[in-house]
């Protein structure tokens, strides 16, 4: 206890999926819970991780100078990666079952290195189609600048089989 | 002379709505694991249908599939390092003319992106080849903002395989601007 080794993502993972706060249970949840909330460390090896991963060789994405040659505060992430996080955000509580059926959002504020972005969600509306739980989840990823992506997610879920006799 | 008066640049853009926007795109690759681990590793996402064959089989999945929000990056373009800078981070030379190469010339050089919908109709597995297309959806009125003039330009990407199947769109919205027009000068 005490150790001060700074930002840590297992730390903050820990701080996430953790104890002191109950996460809302995937399938049980109702409108107006909120998902465990994520900060995610912004660097600039994030950014240009996520840009080369997905791609994306915009000089935006991993040259400072570039960047603000063209108006921005430092380099940015690219929408791809914060989509990418959006997804995990929202898969890392509903699970390896889930399914992203939807990411829909407005862009805003740029994602910089030094600025921690934060991730909180809220459930919109729950329905069930079929055999699956359709679960819309309002999203929201802010820094020091402001928001840097509003809007939502859907996933859907599978609903567990009633246990039955033979099917034939 | 004001850009308020008479938008004839609004009416030359018409032409380029509802039109696809170049040719279909096939993907360098088919969806590969590589690429998958390169992603989770970027973004440390540990959901483990991505990469772990066995517990990926037990679900509704039934076996490995893509983060979802790698569909556009199966189909990105390859780079052409060389020049990128100068091309305002346009990965290759863009091709035929198009309303984004129209509105630069006509001096709304600026590009914001504003909105993103991406739709997911099934999970990639390794070995879909992507083809996609793009739509070219609306072009808005001349608006002003706080960076200046401009236009909402709106397209839509398809996602097929190879066999034709959809499995994703991606609504895509940007504000091209005239970054002289900013705070009302004209």
């Amino acid at each position: 206890m005490g150790r001060d080794k700074g930002p840590d993502k297992g730390r903050v993972m820990d701080r996430v999926i953790g104890r002191d706060k109950k996460p809302a249970s995937p399938l049980g949840v109702n409108v107006g819970d909120a998902l465990p909330p994520f900060v995610l460390p912004v660097t600039s090896t994030v950014i240009v991780a996520g840009a080369i991963a997905s791609r994306d060789f915009m000089p935006a994405h991993h040259d400072s100078a570039f960047a603000r040659a063209q108006g921005a505060p430092d380099m940015f992430m690219n929408i791809l990666t914060t989509n990418g996080y959006v997804s995990r955000f929202v898969t890392d509580w509903a699970g390896p079952e889930a399914m992203v059926r939807k990411i829909a959002i407005r862009l805003g504020a740029p994602a910089v290195p030094g600025q921690p972005l934060s991730f909180s969600g809220e459930i919109a509306q729950v329905s069930d189609e079929g055999d699956e739980r359709v679960i819309e989840v309002t999203i929201r990823a802010a820094n020091d600048l402001g928001d840097h992506a509003t809007g939502t997610v859907v996933v859907s879920l599978p609903l567990p089989r009633p246990i039955t006799g033979s099917s034939s | 002379m004001s850009k308020e008066e008479v938008d004839t640049v609004r009416e030359q853009l018409e032409r380029f709505i509802g039109q696809p926007m170049g040719a279909p795109a096939t993907a360098p690759e088919a969806v590969n694991v590589p690429m998958i681990r390169h992603w989770v590793d970027a973004l440390d996402d540990r959901n483990p249908v991505y990469l772990d064959d066995e517990l990926a089989a037990t679900t509704r999945f039934g076996g490995l599939v893509a983060p979802p929000a790698m569909l556009q990056a199966w189909t990105m373009p390859r780079p052409k390092i060389e020049g990128i800078a100068e091309r305002g981070g346009a990965p290759d030379e863009m091709g035929a003319e198009n309303v984004v190469t129209a509105l630069d010339q006509a001096g709304y050089v600026g590009t914001l992106a504003t909105n993103s919908e991406l739709e997911f109709f099934r999970y990639l597995r390794p070995g879909d080849l992507l083809q996609t297309t793009n739509s070219l959806e609306s072009i808005s009125e001349r608006k002003r903002t706080g960076l200046g003039l401009g236009y909402f330009v709106t397209w839509v990407t398809r996602f097929k395989t190879s066999d034709e199947e959809e499995v994703g769109r991606q609504l895509f919205r940007i504000f091209k601007f005239d970054p002289a027009t900013i705070g009302g000068a004209s």
